[in-house]
């Protein structure tokens, strides 16, 4: 795999660590520059504030996923230093050829021991926890759906307008004790809903979205209530406390492992996705940024969405990821319940560019025409437990203006309103880049965007996100 | 179908889960719109679901309101959805290619960036600058550009200057995405977005800068006013503003018709200076005859007044006379020449001059200064041979000698200069007449501190107007110099290392003239400066002036340092040998830190300091680690 810039900033924790690694290797913190002869492992001292270097080593055996290692005392992963390292190895500095270093040899075969060992078994079990505490927990969960009815029924009872001061701050206590149920994703249901609330108290000028996005959660919380008291009773009942593939145990809170998808049969084996586009947002409810790329399975056509949570308190902490330009291979690709555009994860990959052919065959994975993603849009928002939009890729027939109004037609004819979803804010705003634009973009080309109902004048829009041309991806995300 | 009672339905229950179903009983528009969706319940059964849930909600004891209101929404929303419309009905015109590139930039790539353009707070100028450095392409980028030019309003002036000077790079054409909300009565983000129009279209700009115009306020007309000018077309539009303009808008339309010609454009001057003195001041940068004349004429008609007057100048004529005194750069037509001859031979009754408290004016030093200045910026022969003249005509004083010295240097073949002009530098104590003697020996001293080497040109300069001489100077000036009895210091000259050391003028001058490349100067002046480091105690200017002419301040550093009145700072030794690094070898840095090691200076401040960063960073070289970083040294 060729060494790029792209490729430093995909495994930095952080654009940050990126940078301070670049500043190492630009103002020459490093010596004693050596690789093996395969050129599979680099190595080098980088001075530090202390009186002696860091011992920095990046093995490359496998291109996709790097091992690092530092003998820094950082938390961060990779550090700067091995950050550092590999912009040394970009900036084409001399490395002398050398025999690889005992301790690194040797840390390098216990990994492949381990590698080979998880490769050789059973894919991982999901672990088993005992039926009381199961028991224990489902009667907890219970107990705090009981609480989010009379919270609902409370809050109703005397408007959703009376949200504010020190009711909200009750409010907020009480969404608290959620947690202690169990049920986090419901605590963060009421948190967002309280945040809409305040957001009409500090902008009065935006009530309308607010209160529009206030009762959304509200439905949202009535039906994940409803529909979760019924399935907790019966798993309760039945004394089944394994898990299902259902979207109702993360609504309420649950958190999916990979062994734990592997038992439902969420997964699919030898994929081929390619990224469509990337964005973060931040969840002021929950306190964390969501790193979401969209993902387009080559050989079915089907998007998929990856997301990587990054709360505040931890965000040194935890790698982000970025925007991936090349196809990448999944042995296996677990997806998480639910429907239209489902979570995926992957513990292993590989990477390589499109060939030409297969690139110029990415539009022709569009939806058939306009009115069939039409459809597939409404039967997805009428659902209150899922999202509000659906991602598609459509055949693009025209890209152009109708006055000042920006408008895709599909080959049929039928069209469609380019516009920002106002939910998303300014920093995903991209449709007026469309009339930027550095080509005309022809028929045969397919549009990516989020498909979506607009309260404002009751119609269904897209949100633009790329442009799929035969010969690239043109993405006015990221 | 009309379904605008859909919709009131769904507005009336979304204020009740407002206000609270508590008054749900009370709403009677709520019942109104239930009464108005009676027709669509007749009509379609999922309308009759509605109307059905709207009576029991209606009718519902209040325990079973909240629940039953939300379900309800929640049918009302999906309809709605399900009724939801697409599309638009008119003519579909194609999007035209727009600019800028597209690059397959990353989100860790992209984002630093927009973000530090688009929001407030710190280290976002760093960022942008060294994003430019090393990522230039980033720029023409589609995303970029519309926060580039929003960049424009930041309200961090200097942040402001440079996405400016990064839009001045980019192709003409980003100029429509600047013109588009242009807003002519806006602040200072629109006076940048017509500075950069401007640069990158030129003349080109005249028809929307014209169109804009009349709209225009405040600093945005003056600038659309000041782009004008750079078109010559506009000579006759900026006549007619003239008239109408006033303040910093007239001073823009004056800008503009400065550097124009024509006859109508001559008497458009005459008037306006006849007029208004002060605007001489805009026809400074012109080097026109028709400019020239009116300057010299002006300024000599002034001269006259003052001179006949016989009393005190006032302090404003004085200032008058400064201006169009300032004004005679750049101009050297027959008759500038002339009022140059006439204040040669008014030059004993200018000396006489008093300003408004009655001490001497000393215009005539100003005069002269200022034909030094002229002949430093332009050089041009006429203005050559004049002072040739003026100093020929009497060399028993030595008012002309610079000038002639410099214009000898722009027209003459060094070793003639040198043979002529190198006996008035006197390198021992004259026996007789040292006064005199020393203002010539100064002149020609203060000649040469206007020359200095440059090393694109490879050739000797008079740096003002970037002037290469006739022929690089001789090289047997610069052993004389070294030998110069006076050591005269002129104007006061910026440090070049920015250290609290002041050094000799007369050293600084010196220094300009030797070519870095030229081995046998090196070899020539490096041993003077090492005396001279010594002499002074200056050890940081001159080691570097060392290091700069290949040589290393091993030997001397020491002595000098100890010479120093002052402690040295350990941060000026880090910065010195952190930048020696970059030339010297290991071992030669290792020689200079056990040198400064061995003074002893720094044990009397701080022990830690002498005895571990010194031994440290000895011990990092020797073991083939680069020189440490500022951090290390705790400095």
């Amino acid at each position: 795999m060729e060494l790029t810039e792209q490729t430093i900033l995909l495994q930095a924790p952080n654009p940050a660590a990126a940078e301070n690694g670049r500043k190492l290797s630009k103002k020459g913190s490093f010596s004693a520059l050596c690789k093996t002869q395969d050129k599979t492992v680099y190595w080098g001292e980088c001075a530090g504030s202390g009186k002696n270097p860091y011992h920095v080593s990046i093995d490359w055996l496998n291109p996709d996923a790097p091992v690092c290692r530092c003998s820094c005392p950082s938390r961060q992963f990779p550090c700067k230093h091995a950050l550092g390292l590999m912009f040394e190895q970009l900036a084409g500095k001399d490395f002398e050829t050398a025999e690889i270093p005992q301790d690194i040899a040797d840390k390098r075969s216990r990994q492949a021991a381990r590698t080979a060992k998880k490769e050789s078994g059973e894919p991982p079990k999901a672990k088993k926890t005992s039926s009381a505490a199961q028991k224990k927990k489902l009667s907890r969960q219970l107990e705090g759906l009981d609480m989010a009815e009379k919270m609902v029924n409370d809050l109703l009872t005397t408007g959703v307008g009376t949200l504010s001061g020190s009711s909200a701050q009750a409010y907020d206590k009480l969404a608290k004790d959620l947690g202690s149920c169990y049920l986090t994703g419901l605590q963060a249901a009421f948190t967002r809903m309280a945040l809409a609330v305040r957001t009409i108290q500090q902008n009065s000028g935006q009530s309308d979205i607010a209160y529009t996005e206030a009762l959304r959660i509200l439905i949202y919380l009535r039906s994940v209530i409803k529909k979760s008291r019924t399935f907790l009773q019966t798993k309760l009942e039945t004394d089944n406390f394994s898990s299902e593939d259902t979207v109702l145990f993360e609504a309420l809170g649950g958190v999916w492992k990979l062994e734990d998808l592997h038992a439902v049969g969420a997964f699919r084996e030898k994929a081929r996705l390619m990224q469509l586009s990337f964005d973060v947002s931040y969840d002021e409810a929950k306190k964390e940024y969501i790193e979401r790329g969209w993902w387009l399975d080559i050989d079915s056509g089907h998007i998929d969405q990856t997301l990587n949570f990054r709360p505040l308190k931890a965000l040194k902490y935890v790698r982000g990821e970025d925007s991936r330009f090349d196809l990448l291979e999944i042995p296996t690709l677990y997806t998480y319940p639910g429907e239209g555009n489902r979570r995926i994860r992957w513990d292993s990959a590989s990477s390589r560019p499109l060939t030409k052919e297969e690139r110029a065959a990415l539009p022709a994975l569009a939806r058939p025409d306009l009115a069939t993603a039409l459809k597939e849009t409404k039967n997805q928002i009428k659902n209150t437990l899922l999202p509000k939009f659906l991602a598609v890729l459509l055949p693009i027939g025209q890209l152009g203006k109708v006055e000042d109004t920006l408008v895709l037609e599909d080959p049929e004819g039928t069209r469609i309103v380019l516009r920002d979803r106002p939910e998303d804010g300014a920093s995903h705003a991209s449709t007026d880049r469309l009339a930027l634009l550095p080509e005309r973009i022809s028929p045969g080309s397919a549009l990516f965007g989020l498909m979506f109902y607009d309260e404002s004048d009751r119609s269904i829009c897209l949100h633009p996100y790329s442009i799929l041309t035969p010969s690239r991806i043109i993405r006015l995300q990221f | 179908m009309n379904l605008q009672p859909l919709f009131d339905v769904k507005s009336r229950l979304e204020q009740a889960a407002i206000a609270g179903t508590g008054l749900l009983a009370e709403d009677f528009r709520l019942q109104r719109a239930a009464e108005n969706l009676k027709p669509l319940a007749a009509a379609s059964p999922v309308f009759a679901k509605i109307d059905s849930g709207l009576q029991a909600l209606l009718s519902a004891p209040a325990e079973e309101r909240s629940g039953q209101l939300l379900d309800l929404l929640a049918l009302v929303d999906a309809v709605t959805y399900t009724q939801g419309t697409s599309g638009i009905t008119g003519e579909l015109s194609p999007l035209p290619a727009g600019i800028g590139t597209c690059e397959p930039l990353s989100y860790g790539q992209l984002q630093p960036l927009l973000e530090a353009l688009t929001s407030t707070g710190g280290g976002r100028m760093n960022l942008i600058k060294d994003t430019w450095e090393n990522h230039p392409e980033y720029f023409t980028d589609f995303r970029v550009l519309p926060c580039l030019i929003l960049g424009l309003g930041e309200g961090y002036a200097e942040l402001a200057d440079l996405i400016a000077d990064i839009l001045k790079t980019q192709k003409p054409e980003i100029t429509s995405l600047m013109k588009k909300d242009f807003e002519p009565a806006g602040k200072k983000d629109m006076v940048r977005r017509v500075e950069v129009i401007s640069a990158l279209e030129g003349a080109a700009a005249t028809p929307w800068l014209r169109e804009v115009l009349p709209e225009a306020k405040k600093d945005v007309r003056t600038a659309i006013i000041t782009a004008l000018g750079v078109d010559p077309q506009n000579a006759d539009f900026l006549l007619e503003l003239s008239n109408g303009e006033k303040g910093s808008n007239r001073d823009a339309v004056l800008q503009g018709l400065a550097l124009r010609e024509g006859e109508e454009i001559q008497k458009f001057w005459s008037k306006e200076v006849e007029k208004n003195g002060h605007s001489i001041y805009f026809l400074a940068p012109s080097s026109s005859d028709w400019a020239s004349d009116l300057t010299a004429a002006g300024l000599r008609d002034r001269i006259e007044k003052v001179l006949a007057a016989s009393k005190p100048v006032l302090m404003k004529e004085q200032d008058e006379l400064q201006l169009w005194l300032d004004s005679t750069n750049h101009k050297s037509s027959p008759a500038m020449l002339d009022f140059w001859r006439f204040t040669d031979e008014q030059m004993d009754s200018i000396r006489q001059l008093k300003n408004h408290n009655g001490r001497p004016m000393e215009f005539d030093a100003k005069l002269t200064d200022q034909l030094l200045y002229s002949l430093c910026d332009t050089g041009t022969k006429p203005l050559c041979d004049l002072c040739k003249e003026l100093w020929e005509k009497d060399t028993k004083q030595p008012q002309w000698l610079s000038h002639a010295f410099l214009a000898a240097l722009l027209t003459c073949p060094a070793a003639e200069v040198y043979d002529r002009f190198s006996p008035y530098v006197l390198t021992a104590k004259p026996l007789t007449g040292a006064q005199k003697k020393q203002e010539f020996h100064d002149a020609v001293l203060r000649g040469l501190s206007q020359i200095s080497w440059d090393e694109e040109k490879n050739t000797h300069v008079i740096a003002k107007g970037n002037l290469p001489l006739a022929q690089s100077l001789d090289s047997r000036w610069m052993e004389h110099l070294t030998k110069a009895f006076w050591r005269t210091s002129f104007e006061r000259q910026r440090l070049p290392f920015s250290t609290w050391e002041q050094v000799d003028n007369f050293d600084i001058y010196l220094v300009r003239l030797f070519n870095p490349s030229d081995e046998k100067m090196c070899a020539f002046i490096v041993p003077w400066l090492r005396e001279r480091a010594v002499e002074t105690g200056y050890w940081d200017t001159y080691s570097r002036w060392i290091i700069d002419f290949g040589g290393s301040p091993r030997g001397i550093l020491g002595e000098s340092m100890k010479k120093s009145k002052r402690v040295p700072y350990l941060y000026l030794v880090w910065k010195l040998l952190s930048e020696a690094s970059g030339v010297l070898s290991p071992e030669e840095i290792v020689s200079l830190l056990e040198e400064i090691h061995a003074t002893g200076l720094f044990r009397k401040s701080s022990d830690e300091m002498g005895e571990t960063v010194f031994m440290k960073t000895i011990a990092d070289l020797q073991a083939g680690r680069p020189f440490p970083e500022r951090d290390a040294w705790n400095v």
